[in-house]
């Protein structure tokens, strides 16, 4: 399989791409809800440690996703795929990319305001670029909240979709995102 | 009598050099007493609002220099209130039982270019342990600066209880940085 798109289908690194961003996303949930439901103490401080780590990652991910994306064709939809169907998928898409870019930002903001700086792994820590503020921390709070939730409804969509295309559809569009032959 | 007169030749003698060394008076708006803590590998800084100084130093009579400092340990502040409520509970700062710390050097060593050492003794949470300062001794428009740092290791204190007893994620390790500005009383 090659490694880059083309108009039919997903190359290698566009898939790695997005299973790995999957992949990492379920983390994070599991992460939150775990972080959540310990009580203040040095394992609830690791767990939130370890979903920055990984927010910092689908972050720098989605960044090289999007320069690939602008680098590289975009398979097409099917042919007979209706208009409202085609602005739907657009902007699924968009909305998938804008909040995997801004989720994780939200984050490491509401870190930032707590003055709980962010470390990457351990590795390094990332710079600060707000001032420690309640108002600030309860609002990116909020906001960080919110834009999970929305990831996850706009995901099930997203889901949905590609299900429907390929059961129903019995098309190409989930299979040019896995590393399977085709259908003629 | 004779004992009398023997007192007071005693005093005349030991008093200049008790009061030799300068006393200083600590401003405490400008002065700083701030700690940096590793927490799941990333730094953060806290500072203590309220603390008291007394003073005396003099670069050229070392030997009657000595520092005492009193630390409200109520007063830390990193900015992020639930982590306070945390440092000052029973497993950390332990506040109610321990409600102040106290640093005492009397000994100073002067390693030449303004630099300055002591092994002075804090006092946390009961505990006394020697933690060695390293200061310089400056002025500018403002005052006489009294600037340094220190490290210890929390666990030698018994700052952390417990759970908090995990250096894995808090780390043992907290570094200690000052700034008194100092006026001649």
């Amino acid at each position: 399989m090659q490694l880059k798109n083309d108009t039919l289908r997903y190359g290698v690194v566009a898939q790695l791409f997005h299973w790995s961003i999957v992949a990492l996303i379920v983390t994070q949930y599991v992460l939150a809800s775990k972080a959540d439901a310990l009580p203040i103490g040095p394992a609830k401080i690791a767990t939130l440690a370890t979903h920055k780590s990984v927010g910092m990652t689908i972050f720098g991910l989605a960044v090289l996703r999007l320069i690939w994306r602008l680098a590289n064709p975009v398979p097409g939809l099917p042919s007979t795929t209706p208009r409202w169907q085609r602005a739907a998928a657009h902007l699924t898409h968009w909305a998938l990319y804008a909040l995997i870019l801004i989720t994780p930002l939200v984050g490491w903001t509401m870190s930032s305001a707590r003055n709980f700086p962010v470390s990457w792994f351990g590795l390094f820590t990332l710079p600060d670029f707000v001032e420690p503020s309640k108002e600030l921390y309860d609002f990116c709070h909020e906001l960080h909240e919110f834009l999970a939730t929305a990831l996850f409804v706009v995901a099930i969509v997203h889901i949905a979709a590609a299900l429907k295309h390929h059961f129903y559809d019995r098309d190409n569009v989930l299979r040019r995102m896995l590393p399977v032959k085709l259908k003629p | 009598m004779r004992s009398k007169s023997f007192l007071i030749l005693l005093l005349c003698l030991a008093m200049p050099i008790a009061y030799a060394a300068i006393q200083w008076t600590m401003q405490p708006r400008q002065s700083e007493l701030a700690f940096i803590a590793t927490q799941a590998g990333a730094q953060f800084e806290g500072k203590f609002e309220k603390f008291t100084a007394d003073i005396r130093f003099d670069p050229k009579d070392l030997t009657s220099s000595r520092f005492d400092v009193t630390i409200d340990m109520a007063s830390v502040n990193t900015r992020d209130s639930e982590r306070d409520g945390i440092l000052k509970g029973e497993d950390l700062f332990a506040v109610k039982q321990y409600p102040t710390a106290r640093y005492v050097a009397e000994t100073f060593v002067d390693k030449g270019n303004g630099q300055y050492s002591a092994p002075g003794k804090l006092t946390l949470r009961n505990v006394t342990k020697e933690v060695p300062i390293e200061f310089t001794f400056t002025e500018d428009s403002k005052g006489t600066w009294l600037k340094g740092t220190a490290s210890l290791k929390r666990l030698d204190f018994g700052v952390g209880q417990g759970d908090w007893k995990d250096t894995g994620t808090v780390a043992n390790e907290v570094k200690v940085r000052f700034a008194l500005l100092l006026n001649k009383n």
